[in-house]
């Protein structure tokens, strides 16, 4: 009996995975194939390799590893900054139980209700008690449950946090919302339809007085989330939500601050250089790939991790040494990443460049439910401006 | 006469003889040391090219009702003429926002309760997140809303409805056909010397990074008209109309008195010119034209032509890559931050399409990436001396 029932528990698993049209391809497709992010050269496959890593500090690089995903990650960075510093603070819809994504696992329990706690459905309120918490001292980390629910915060954000430590003039060291942290997962999954597949890092860009980070990895999620925590300026935080069971590796059990408005340099290339951030860098690794398998040439995979203020000397360096420049991001091309790396590289590399700074981005339209995979980057369209750049 | 007789006399004659203000510095420039200023002077919209200062520039311009009449009017009493012009001719419009009734903070609305009543024109609570909200309502029902936002730096939080219902609406639709044409938010944006933080914020750039909403910023009071009136009678689109505050009084030209639309989906050469290209919109087109003026006197016979792009998003990109396949060399001017801005959405097309035919690279000049501090705003908008220097910069390179 028991075994009949686990049969048929089997097969009709099988077939919803096999029905899911977001997790499949086409029988012969040759690039568009789903990430395999068991073998994904961006991931660390192995204590070894994560350790390796030269911008962990001494205690990371000689102690352990665990093999987490990205929303473990997150979570063994909050539980260490809330155990390290009392002044930090979780708080968001739903983040008492453990939250939607499983990020404040039993943080609630570890650190009691005055420090990890709900709120109302409220993003206006939760993002302006936030910043009201870190005027006065403390160390807020806000969660807003989807990046594309921030706008209702878009005010407290743009208009009280970016100017917070600006309009206090002599008094910015003890008026600001430094270490504050919003963060929220952002990107599409593949069903996210209109209000679940947004990435709006852009706007936050526009305004001054905040850092917008993006992790690529459960490594880079830890140390970026702990640097935020102890930065000096507010922070938004975009976790790519695709990423936080999809990504696994190995990941330093102890602590480690990654530095912020440093980009990462992924692979090393001479012909043409892709920057990009987020999940998009996966599709771009498998557009390398195949690209250096069939053009016989050299890619430069580089990774800005922090959107703003972006590291604009690496990106310069690189470009000056291939001459071709390709920006890869999801959100749409008008007046996204893409384009504010463009207008740089194009004035400050302008007589090495060989062809126009490509953007590769979201069709400018929205993110309908059923269009996904069309509307953002995928391995063909990437492969493709890497093909343009060659032969321009 | 008692002492008290005497001395209200006094200080009245007094007052009577009071030179006009000349102690507000932004409104004036300095002059010390008897050293003429060479190029950051305010400009003289009395004299300006881009306002037509008789009826008879109109058929500069395309789209301008030629032959009618027309009278002289300010960019609020431009505005005033467009929306009571809709009023009139549709019932489907409304016009709503905080303290629209009495006229407005910036008499935009003058006169329009009192003629359609305030079952049309009426004022809100403070709440930009409901004057939004409701508009979206009405429009989705059918009306037209032109709801007013009273400084650009407080759309934010209406962000929400305009980004996650407003833009979204006809997508939504489908096959429906539904859609929030008619609805336009308008909104002072721009800075006035004396704005600082929360008076002075220009957010067109964020408003093109997301699908679904046009984003128009007329020049002066003629584009005024006939754009608003576009926007309201004519767009399938929900526009957000932002209107540089600066020239509501400073600008004044004949605009001619029918109704008249000007197209949404093209922007203008304001100013022919073969050797360098500069795009803009809004009040800095009237410091790029005094820039011009400098320069031009000095390039040996090189011109410069300046297009005004009114629509932000969607832009023309036609009109600005033709005039670049020309001159070669292009700049943008806005007052906004330069990272993420309308500028590098614009260097960035351009560089992609143009790429074998620029002679150097694009531009970019805008404000500073800091805040517009009360004491700093001279310094952080681009000044007629930081374009010069650009022009000389790019002839040179």
């Amino acid at each position: 009996m028991l075994r009949k029932a686990h049969k048929c528990y089997g097969s009709v698993a099988k077939s919803i995975s096999l029905r899911r049209g977001y997790a499949s391809h086409p029988p012969k497709a040759r690039l568009n194939i789903p990430t395999d992010y068991a073998s994904t050269p961006l991931l660390h496959h192995s204590a070894k390799s994560s350790l390796a890593n030269k911008e962990l500090s001494n205690e990371a690089r000689n102690g352990t590893t665990s093999r987490i995903n990205l929303f473990q990650a997150v979570n063994a960075a909050l539980a260490y900054a809330l155990r390290s510093d009392q002044r930090v603070l979780l708080f968001g819809e739903d983040v008492a139980f453990g939250g939607v994504f499983r990020c404040s696992m039993n943080l609630a329990t570890e650190f009691g209700d005055h420090r990890v706690f709900n709120t109302p459905l409220s993003e206006q309120g939760i993002v302006g008690f936030a910043a009201g918490a870190a005027m006065e001292g403390m160390r807020p980390v806000a969660e807003v449950q989807f990046a594309d629910y921030v706008f209702p915060a878009f005010d407290q954000i743009v208009n009280e946090i970016a100017k917070c430590r600006y309009r206090a003039g002599h008094n910015a060291d003890s008026m600001n919302c430094g270490g504050l942290v919003i963060r929220m997962p952002a990107g599409g999954v593949g069903h996210g339809g209109l209000y679940h597949t947004q990435s709006p890092e852009s706007l936050f860009t526009h305004v001054p007085g905040m850092r917008v980070v993006v992790p690529r990895s459960p490594v880079q999620a830890k140390g970026l989330l702990l640097g935020a925590i102890a930065s000096n300026d507010p922070v938004i935080f975009l976790e790519p939500k695709i990423l936080y069971r999809a990504a696994v590796e190995h990941v330093p059990a102890e602590p480690y601050i990654l530095p912020l408005s440093t980009a990462e340099v992924l692979k090393e290339g001479k012909d043409v250089t892709i920057i990009s951030y987020g999940t998009p860098l996966y599709a771009c690794q498998s557009a390398l790939a195949a690209a250096e398998k069939d053009f016989k040439c050299s890619v430069e995979l580089i990774d800005l991790r922090t959107v703003y203020p972006w590291d604009r000397q690496a990106v310069m360096a690189s470009v000056n040494k291939t001459g071709r420049c390709i920006v890869v991001h999801e959100s749409m091309v008008n007046a996204g990443v893409g384009a504010e790396v463009a207008a740089t590289v194009q004035e400050g590399c302008f007589l090495r460049l060989e062809a126009p700074v490509q953007r590769v981005g979201g069709w400018s339209t929205h993110a309908g439910l059923a269009y996904e995979k069309f509307n953002i980057p995928d391995v063909t369209r990437i492969y493709d401006a890497i093909r343009t750049s060659l032969e321009y | 006469m008692s002492v008290t007789m005497v001395n209200r006399l006094g200080i009245a004659r007094a007052i009577a003889t009071l030179a006009p203000l000349q102690t507000r510095n932004y409104a004036t420039h300095a002059t010390g040391h008897g050293r003429q200023r060479r190029l950051n002077t305010p400009p003289d919209f009395s004299k300006s090219s881009l306002l037509h200062q008789t009826p008879q520039t109109f058929s500069n311009t395309p789209g301008l009702p030629r032959g009618g009449a027309s009278s002289r009017l300010n960019l609020c009493q431009a505005i005033n003429s467009a929306l009571r012009t809709a009023l009139s001719e549709s019932n489907e419009v409304l016009c709503f926002g905080e303290d629209v009734a009495f006229g407005g903070v910036f008499r935009c609305t003058l006169d329009l309760q009192s003629q359609f009543g305030d079952a049309r024109v009426f004022n809100t609570p403070i709440t930009e997140q409901g004057i939004v909200g409701a508009a979206i309502g009405m429009a989705a029902e059918g009306a037209k809303p032109v709801v007013e936002i009273q400084f650009a730096d407080y759309v934010f939080p209406a962000f929400d409805q305009i980004v996650n219902e407003a833009c979204k609406f006809r997508y939504r639709e489908g096959h429906t056909g539904a859609n929030l044409g008619g609805m336009v938010i308008r909104m002072p944006s721009g800075g006035v010397g004396h704005g600082a933080l929360y008076h002075t914020q220009s957010p067109e750039s964020l408003f093109s990074h997301i699908p679904g909403v046009k984003v128009v910023i007329p020049r002066s009071p003629s584009q005024a008209k006939g754009l608003l009136l576009a926007s309201i009678l004519k767009a399938k689109d929900p526009v957000i109309f932002m209107e540089p505050k600066i020239l509501y009084r400073a600008a004044v030209e004949e605009v001619p008195d029918e109704l008249y639309t000007l197209p949404l989906d093209k922007a203008e050469i304001v100013k022919q010119g073969a050797d360098l290209t500069i795009v803009s919109y809004g009040r800095p087109l009237y410091t790029c034209m005094q820039a011009i003026a400098a320069a031009e006197k000095e390039l040996g016979g090189r011109t410069i032509e300046l297009i005004d792009l009114r629509t932000i998003y969607p832009w023309d990109r036609e009109t600005v890559l033709e005039s670049v396949s020309r001159t070669g060399r292009a700049m943008v001017v806005h007052e906004s931050m330069v990272n993420y801005g309308v500028g590098s959405e614009v260097a960035a097309t351009i560089q992609e399409q143009a790429f074998l035919i620029l002679k150097a690279p694009i531009k970019r000049l805008g404000g500073w990436t800091t805040h517009t501090g009360l004491a700093w705003e001279k310094f952080i908008f681009p000044d007629v001396a930081r374009i010069y220097d650009g022009i000389k910069e790019l002839m040179a390179f």
